[in-house]
């Protein structure tokens, strides 16, 4: 049998590089545009030998634009640099690192676990849910969904509209990308372990740096949570400044800070996304530092007085990276829910306040295995 | 099935021996592009298991799976020659790699450089691999790879053409071979990948003139193989091969159109790098290939043969890597080095986690002039004045 030695040796490359990661998640995490076409990007010196480089900019030698003659190089001609090329080698090559979103959230969890020393998720009994044997009826469509569940009548009908329009020719050339769809669970019939997350980010002007790496662990750590409870839930994000717009996940990850803060928006627009979810559990997390703008105080708090009404559970993270006082939005907010069941406050200051936030949560689920399931 | 290239490679073969051609049997080999990978990332295919080489196998696969780069061909320098044919892709293609392989054959059994090299590497690799794993169960797998990191850095300082002591001694890897305190199996060790990067120093010093050579050949023979039509359609492809293919294949198709084949085979017989670039390379040729020196702060470009030349040769002999040289105040336990081309500033992250790797092998502290300071490394780590 061949020893396949380059793929143990990238074994062993990917071991130090999730060494690496763990050491640098604080920096990582805090890049604003954490995901790239799907990707965590990465520019990490230590995977390289730690050989000498020049540090600056200076002349190279260098080929391209077909120009020829002197003079300058505008014109935006391409210019290769030769250097590498004419090495032959990979010795002192800088080594860009990709990682999949998934993988990074998942090594960003195995340290928040070990760092915040997390409280053990014990499985709740879930009271309220039907456990069977019988294979799970797939009677709905949907545009996600795994291989074998391909609807091949309704994927070849979509590839035939997409071909009419996109080329003009009624053609069966099917991009499974752009026509696939997939039988599924009609989610009406399909209660037994699904939840509605929504996530809501205040990106006004203060959105950045640790600010963003305090949402972004507490995210990871709550996924670790509640991907254990709910195998399949359907997650939905939403980012707000003045006004509030639903983003994908790729672009909730990659956040451009501008603009006032208008709560209210950040709340109407989660109790929008829930018209017609049927899911068993509705979560709201909202992250924001409870500065709203003046006038928007009054609004705020009908509209949080609704989001308590459509979710289960509205948990408002007042982001707090510099520790001061609770002020504005997040006063009211954390009075409130001394008296409201389906409200948590957490003041997100550092990974302590992380932990402390996560055991609140977690007593959300030991309610839930005496209470009945709320309808 | 390799048996279908059994009669191209027969005439290839024949037509490299008529045009004067004379080198080592060639075992041909037809596989997949994740073994290409492999050995390219390796260097050899036998080659000691290193993180290092696992970084760059996942890039090449990743850039190949892209398709934004693939290999074409892949041969050893050893004897018999080994050369790799990609089964993804086309006859003709194939075809086009079967003859450079002739190419780069007739260079590693000519060329002066190449006469003297170990052409049993691939044996010296497999006793490397197993000295290793035999290490590793004997003083731990951490051990042996916190060492093969250290020795794998300091490599890079190899020079395969320096012969004279007094030069080899300022280059790092030599002075540490003779004087650093390493225990017996260190010792074997350091040996033992200071001849392997001396192996792939040559093909680094030799690059260009070798797939200039290898492209040349190529050339030479397909014309006389494959019809007009066949060679159009592969000539395509020859333009777009990377800078040392058409540097290389630019500069001998210009001495054999104003000197003769004899010539071309001469120079490719006695020259390396450095010395074609410095005979060989003309205005007009500067011009024609469209090489230049380029300021990005003044985004301008710069044409002058003078310039270029230097800056080629310069590129050749140092790696495009900064000129580290041991200081000859070096004595005893001091180990002094300087950054020649003081002028230019060293990434300063990195100056650290060199320094700790000489470290791990010198064991004594160690002064860097560079970057307008010195930097010193001793058991309490980094320092500067």
């Amino acid at each position: 049998m061949k020893i396949h030695r380059g793929r143990i040796a990238q074994y062993k490359h990917d071991q130090l590089l999730r060494d690496y990661l763990k050491q640098n998640l604080n920096d990582l995490i805090q890049q604003k545009e954490l995901i790239i076409d799907g990707k965590v990007k990465t520019q990490i010196a230590t995977l390289d030998l730690p050989t000498l480089k020049f540090g600056e900019e200076t002349q190279f030698l260098a080929q391209g634009g077909g120009a020829g003659g002197g003079g300058t190089g505008g014109g935006g001609d391409p210019v290769q640099a030769l250097g590498g090329l004419l090495g032959g080698d990979h010795h002192g090559k800088e080594l860009t690192v990709e990682l999949d979103f998934d993988e990074f959230v998942k090594l960003a969890q195995e340290v928040l676990i070990d760092e915040l020393r997390l409280p053990a998720f014990h499985e709740p009994t879930r009271s309220g849910e039907m456990e069977t044997e019988d294979p799970s009826e797939l009677d709905d469509l949907d545009r996600i969904g795994i291989r074998a569940d391909l609807n091949l009548e309704e994927t070849m009908t979509q590839s035939l509209l997409r071909n009419a329009r996109e080329r003009g020719l009624l053609d069966y050339d099917v991009d499974v990308q752009q026509d696939a769809w997939y039988f599924v669970e009609d989610p009406a019939t399909f209660q037994n372990h699904r939840s509605v997350e929504v996530y809501v980010l205040d990106i006004s002007g203060s959105m950045r740096g640790e600010y963003l790496a305090l949402v972004r662990k507490t995210i990871f750590v709550l996924w670790h949570y509640l991907e254990r409870r709910y195998p399949t839930n359907l997650r939905r994000y939403v980012v707000f400044q003045d006004v509030a717009e639903e983003k994908s996940r790729d672009e909730f990850f990659r956040v451009e800070s501008s603009g006032g803060t208008h709560i209210s928006t950040g709340f109407q627009k989660a109790v929008e996304l829930l018209a017609g979810a049927t899911e068993y559990d509705k979560f709201l997390f909202m992250f924001t530092d409870g500065e709203t703008s003046s006038g928007d105080f009054d609004l705020a708090k009908k509209a949080y007085e609704d989001a308590l009404g459509a979710f289960d559970l509205v948990t408002y993270g007042h982001v707090n990276p510099g520790g001061r006082g609770i002020g504005g939005f997040s006063e009211f907010v954390q009075e409130t829910v001394r008296t409201r069941p389906g409200a948590a406050f957490a003041n997100l200051v550092d990974l302590d306040t992380i932990r402390s936030a996560m055991r609140d949560f977690l007593t959300f689920f030991d309610t839930r295995t005496t209470a009945p399931a709320p309808r | 099935m390799l048996s279908e290239y059994d009669h191209v490679i027969q005439r290839l073969e024949g037509l490299a021996h008529d045009r004067g051609l004379v080198f080592d049997p060639v075992v041909f080999r037809l596989t997949d592009s994740d073994e290409i990978a492999e050995v390219a990332s390796m260097g050899l295919p036998n080659r000691f298991i290193h993180w290092y080489f696992g970084g760059a196998y996942k890039e090449l696969v990743t850039q190949q799976n892209k398709d934004v780069f693939t290999i074409l061909e892949l041969v050893l320098n050893t004897a018999p020659s080994h050369a790799f044919l990609r089964n993804a892709n086309t006859y003709l293609q194939n075809v086009l790699v079967i003859a450079h392989v002739f190419g780069h054959a007739d260079f590693f059994a000519n060329n002066h450089w190449y006469r003297k090299s170990n052409k049993n590497m691939l044996n010296a690799t497999e006793q490397h691999a197993r000295l290793i794993r035999a290490y590793e169960g004997q003083y731990g797998g951490e051990r042996i790879g916190q060492l093969l990191d250290a020795l794998l850095t300091v490599a890079t300082s190899v020079n395969a053409f320096e012969r004279s002591p007094q030069e080899r001694r300022k280059r790092l890897i030599y002075y540490l071979e003779e004087r650093a305190p390493l225990e017996e199996f260190e010792r074997v060790l350091l040996e033992a990948i200071r001849e392997e990067a001396e192996y792939f120093d040559l093909i680094q010093r030799t690059h260009l003139i070798n797939e200039g050579w290898a492209t040349f050949v190529e050339a030479e023979l397909l014309t006389r193989l494959l019809t007009v039509r066949e060679w159009a359609s592969l000539s395509v492809q020859l333009c777009n091969r990377p800078a040392p293919y058409t540097i290389g294949y630019t500069l001998f198709k210009h001495v054999r159109d104003r000197d003769g084949f004899a010539r071309a085979l001469e120079i490719r017989r006695f020259y390396e790098d450095v010395s074609l670039i410095d005979v060989v390379l003309t205005d007009e040729l500067v011009q024609r290939l469209d090489i230049f020196v380029y300021d990005p702060k003044e985004k301008r470009k710069s044409y002058d043969l003078q310039k270029v030349k230097e800056m080629l040769i310069t590129q050749k002999l140092y790696k495009g890597e900064p000129r580290i040289e041991v200081d000859s105040a070096s004595e005893g336990r001091d180990l002094l080095l300087a950054h020649v081309d003081e002028d230019r500033k060293l990434e300063p992250k990195r100056v650290g986690l060199f320094l700790k790797s000489v470290y791990a092998l010198w064991r004594n502290p160690i002064k860097l002039r560079a970057n307008g300071k010195v930097y010193t490394y001793d058991r309490r780590g980094l320092s500067s004045t």
